[in-house]
């Protein structure tokens, strides 16, 4: 067993030994022990070809360069061999020790990672080192033999100063800052090391930053000093609070007259020593002092300063579907390019675009000042008469610290009907574009002038309507009235009888008068008797079994019949009776026609 | 004998109401299609104006005058004048395919809410005849069902009287068909105020306020249902479903 584990710890050995140039991955520094801002340089070295660097933690130091990557590669008896390196110059920001945390490599699938390596960082660095300098000594070879070197005394001479005209200001108000540098001596070389981070601010460089540095002359605590401003920047503060603006560093390098070291050299005007300094400015506290709530207008959008505003349309007439343009400028000194889009309200058919902005800064000057131009382009689709409603623009003064709210006059437009009623792409009826009817028209008009009728109240419930409707059923009742009246008539057998006696009476009277003129003397007289019975018999309601001259006699009476009628009728009904069998005498065939109708007559008035 | 003068009585005076200065105005309508023929459109308009301005109106005349006007390129009045055709036609197919053409026109498109079929099949059957159809057809239903049962009391046949019954029944019950259908008509176009925009681009607001809130843009000649009426404005309902306030001005009822 035991051999076996040694045979095997022989073969790993082998192994190692074999693979010795198998891919290592280091990282070295060129000093573990820097003092603050004393620049170093750390280098990552893998010895094939990786890829996938990820760089290391480099918290508490500054990058001032890197990753600068190298590659190299030999070949040795034909062996090839590659060396990439990763390198950093770093600086250390404060005393301590740090750790520059592991990096990571992959080669060929492989993770490499590099052991983290301790930096101890004790004192301050009086100048800018430069031990490690890689790529930054070639730059500056002529500050490399220019000792370092600073003192109280040198930095009264020279120093740099940033200068606010304002430290009390509200959210959005400018302030400008200049940055001069001050000195007595002479500077040969001027280098900005950092440009300072304005956290919290909105800047704006002003002034031509081409243009040389003017120096001029100010006298300082009763020193004389050569000023020349360095940098000048407006700032915007966007929130509020207390903002600090960061130093701005510079390395000088100043000529400082030495001490001469012999006769010969103050003959000459003495010797001059070069240093190098580094100058910082001191921070600068901006108090910033929130927006007033209290009257704050809905639509206030942020500017803050002095403008003015200006609008104009370029025409008040126009016809439907041309394009109508206006322009608003807010004019003024302010945070102009932060200014939110103004918000005007159109009418609603106005079609509308994004407006076209055009900001004009005048940089030149000390403080931000300029315009904006809001170039709106509508077109209305439709006619009739719009209003666009007066443009609104609301700013805060910080000088009278009230806000204030500009306002143009309202634009009346005129809109006349376009000139071709063509479906523009108005939102509502893009859809209607595809429907594409051809050859297609309204039908004919109606030639046929039926129906004309007058104007008003329609037929259809009228009172003529109404009545017209209601002459069936009045016809129908009508009917109905009469059926009735003349069933009930007829359902009295008697009284039917009794009205149709006469007629029966009439009618044998007419045919007696037929027989009469043919002098057919005993048809005559027995028609006038049938007659005469059938009439009583009918009128009286006698069955004509029981009919003779008593019976009718006796009823006629009961039926209160004046006895001379009775009288007469029996005369009339006797004659005929004789006439039917033997010619009668004494008096004519008329007269017996005229008596019978007569008393056929009597007895119908009487009954 | 009375009915019969009842009859004369009523046609004289019926007569002379219906075919008063007829002959004017007929010749006045002819003239007018005479110039619309000839593409004389506004001249045509100006004629049928004349007729109207008479006090006459029908279905014709409304439509040839909504014609003229789309020919004038004024699209809401011939909407109008359609429509006002179609309340005196509803069911005449030229009005109908004038109205859905002509709207093809006007800007704005409204997806009308669909109906329930009931409702549906229910207003084509009110508004298959015209109002005046309906009046001619009615009386003269009614009054040949009262014919018809007359006969029935008079006849003595058995078969006639079973069969002159019947057919009086169904005559009286068609001609209440008529009668309701008419009444219901009216009804019908009564509660349905509507009225076509004139101007060219109307904001409808939510109340009747000035300062109200926009909810949407109506552009002339679409059609909208009047619903009430408040001070000037007017409430107005779209076929979708929409509504909102507008002013009364820019409408012209139907």
């Amino acid at each position: 067993m035991n051999r076996k584990i040694h045979i095997l710890a022989v073969f790993i050995f082998w192994v190692s030994t074999v693979f010795a140039q198998s891919p290592a991955f280091t990282a070295a520094v060129s000093s573990t022990h820097v003092a603050v801002d004393e620049q170093f340089q750390v280098e990552f070295t893998v010895n094939a070809n990786g890829d996938r660097f990820s760089p290391p933690n480099l918290t508490g130091f500054r990058a001032l360069s890197g990753p600068n990557v190298s590659t190299s590669m030999t070949s040795i008896n034909g062996s090839t061999s590659m060396t990439t390196s990763y390198s950093y110059i770093l600086a250390a920001e404060k005393e301590g020790n740090f750790t520059i945390g592991p990096a990571t490599i992959r080669v060929n699938g492989q993770t490499l990672i590099t052991r983290p390596i301790q930096i101890t960082v004790k004192g301050t660095a009086r100048g800018q080192g430069y031990r490690g300098g890689g790529q930054q000594q070639q730059q500056q070879p002529a500050q490399d033999d220019t000792p370092e070197e600073s003192s109280a005394e040198l930095s009264k001479a020279v120093f740099i100063k940033a200068v606010v005209d304002k430290t009390h200001i509200y959210q959005g108000e400018q302030i400008n800052v200049s940055y001069r540098i001050y000195t007595k001596i002479g500077i040969l070389q001027s280098q900005l090391d950092k440009l300072p981070d304005l956290n919290g601010f909105w800047s704006q460089d002003v002034g031509d930053p081409r243009q040389a540095p003017q120096w001029h002359t100010e006298i300082v605590g009763g020193n004389r000093f050569q000023v020349a401003e360095l940098k000048q920047t407006v700032l915007f503060p966007e929130h509020s609070g207390d903002l600090t603006i960061d130093p701005m560093g510079m390395t000088v390098v100043a000529r400082e007259p030495a001490p001469a070291r012999d006769v010969m050299e103050q003959f000459f005007g003495g010797s001059f020593k070069d240093i190098k300094v580094k100058l910082k400015s001191p921070a600068v506290v901006i108090h910033v002092k929130p927006l007033p709530e209290a009257g704050k207008p809905a639509d206030f959008g942020g500017a803050v300063g002095a403008f003015s505003l200006e609008a104009n349309v370029d025409k008040n007439a126009l016809k439907a579907n041309e394009a109508l343009n206006l322009n608003v400028k807010i004019t003024g000194a302010g945070n102009i390019k932060l200014i939110k889009n103004i918000t005007p309200s159109f009418p609603p058919d106005f079609e509308k675009y994004d407006p076209k902005v055009t900001d004009t800064i005048n940089k030149a000057a000390a403080r931000i000042e300029g315009s904006r131009l809001y170039n709106y382009l509508l077109i209305p689709r439709h006619e009739g008469n719009y209003t666009i409603d007066p443009i609104k623009f609301t700013y805060f003064n910080p000088a009278t610290q009230r806000y204030v709210t500009l306002s143009s006059k309202p634009f009346q437009i005129a809109v006349a009907k376009g000139d071709k009623q063509v479906n523009v792409s108005a939102l509502s009826s893009a859809d209607k574009q595809d429907m594409k009817i051809l050859d297609k028209d309204i039908r004919y008009i109606k030639t046929s002038d039926t129906g004309l009728s007058q104007d008003g109240e329609s037929f259809f419930g009228s009172a003529l309507y109404y009545l017209l409707l209601l002459l069936g059923p009045l016809l129908f009742v009508v009917a109905y009235v009469y059926r009735k009246w003349y069933l009930k008539q007829n359902s009295d057998i008697v009284k039917v009888k009794s009205r149709k006696a006469s007629k029966m009476a009439a009618k044998h009277l007419k045919n007696a008068k037929k027989l009469l003129s043919a002098k057919n003397s005993k048809g005559f007289h027995e028609v006038v008797f049938k007659g005469l019975y059938g009439y009583l018999g009918d009128k009286l309601n006698i069955p004509y079994a029981n009919l003779d001259k008593d019976v009718i006699s006796e009823a006629l009476r009961n039926k209160s019949a004046t006895e001379n009628t009775i009288t007469q009728l029996e005369d009339v009904l006797d004659l005929c009776d004789m006439a039917r069998f033997a010619p009668v005498t004494g008096i004519s065939e008329q007269e017996v026609y005229e008596k019978a109708k007569n008393v056929i007559n009597d007895i119908e008035d009487e009954i | 004998m009375k009915y019969k003068s009842i009859i004369y009585l009523l046609l004289c005076i019926a007569l002379p109401l219906i075919s008063f200065g007829q002959a004017d105005v007929k010749a006045l309508f002819a003239k007018g299609n005479q110039q619309y023929a000839k593409g004389q459109y506004k001249d045509a308009l100006a004629s049928y104006k004349q007729v109207l301005d008479a006090g006459y109106k029908s279905a014709p005349l409304y439509f040839n005058m909504g014609n003229a006007y789309y020919k004038t390129d004024e699209i809401p009045s011939a909407i109008l004048y359609y429509e006002k055709a179609r309340h005196l036609a509803p069911a005449d197919e030229d009005i109908n395919f004038n109205i859905r053409y002509t709207n093809l026109k006007t800007t704005d498109k409204i997806d009308e809410a669909p109906e329930f079929f009931l409702n549906k099949w229910w207003h084509a059957f009110i508004l298959c005849c015209s109002l005046s159809a309906l009046s001619t057809l009615s009386i003269t239903l009614i009054l040949l069902a009262s014919l018809v049962l007359i006969g029935y009391l008079f006849t003595s046949s058995v078969v006639l009287k079973k069969a002159s019954f019947f057919t009086s029944l169904i005559l009286f019950f068609l001609g209440l068909t008529a009668i309701f259908m008419g009444n219901r008509q009216t009804a019908y176009f009564d509660s349905h105020k509507q009225a076509i925009i004139f101007s060219g681009s109307v904001t409808v607001k939510s109340t009747p306020a000035a300062a109200a809130k926009t909810l949407f843009l109506l552009h002339e000649g679409t059609k909208v249902d009047v619903l009430e009426t408040n001070a000037g404005k007017i409430r107005i309902k779209l076929a979708n479903g929409s509504e909102g306030w507008i002013g009364a001005g820019d409408v012209k009822e139907i």
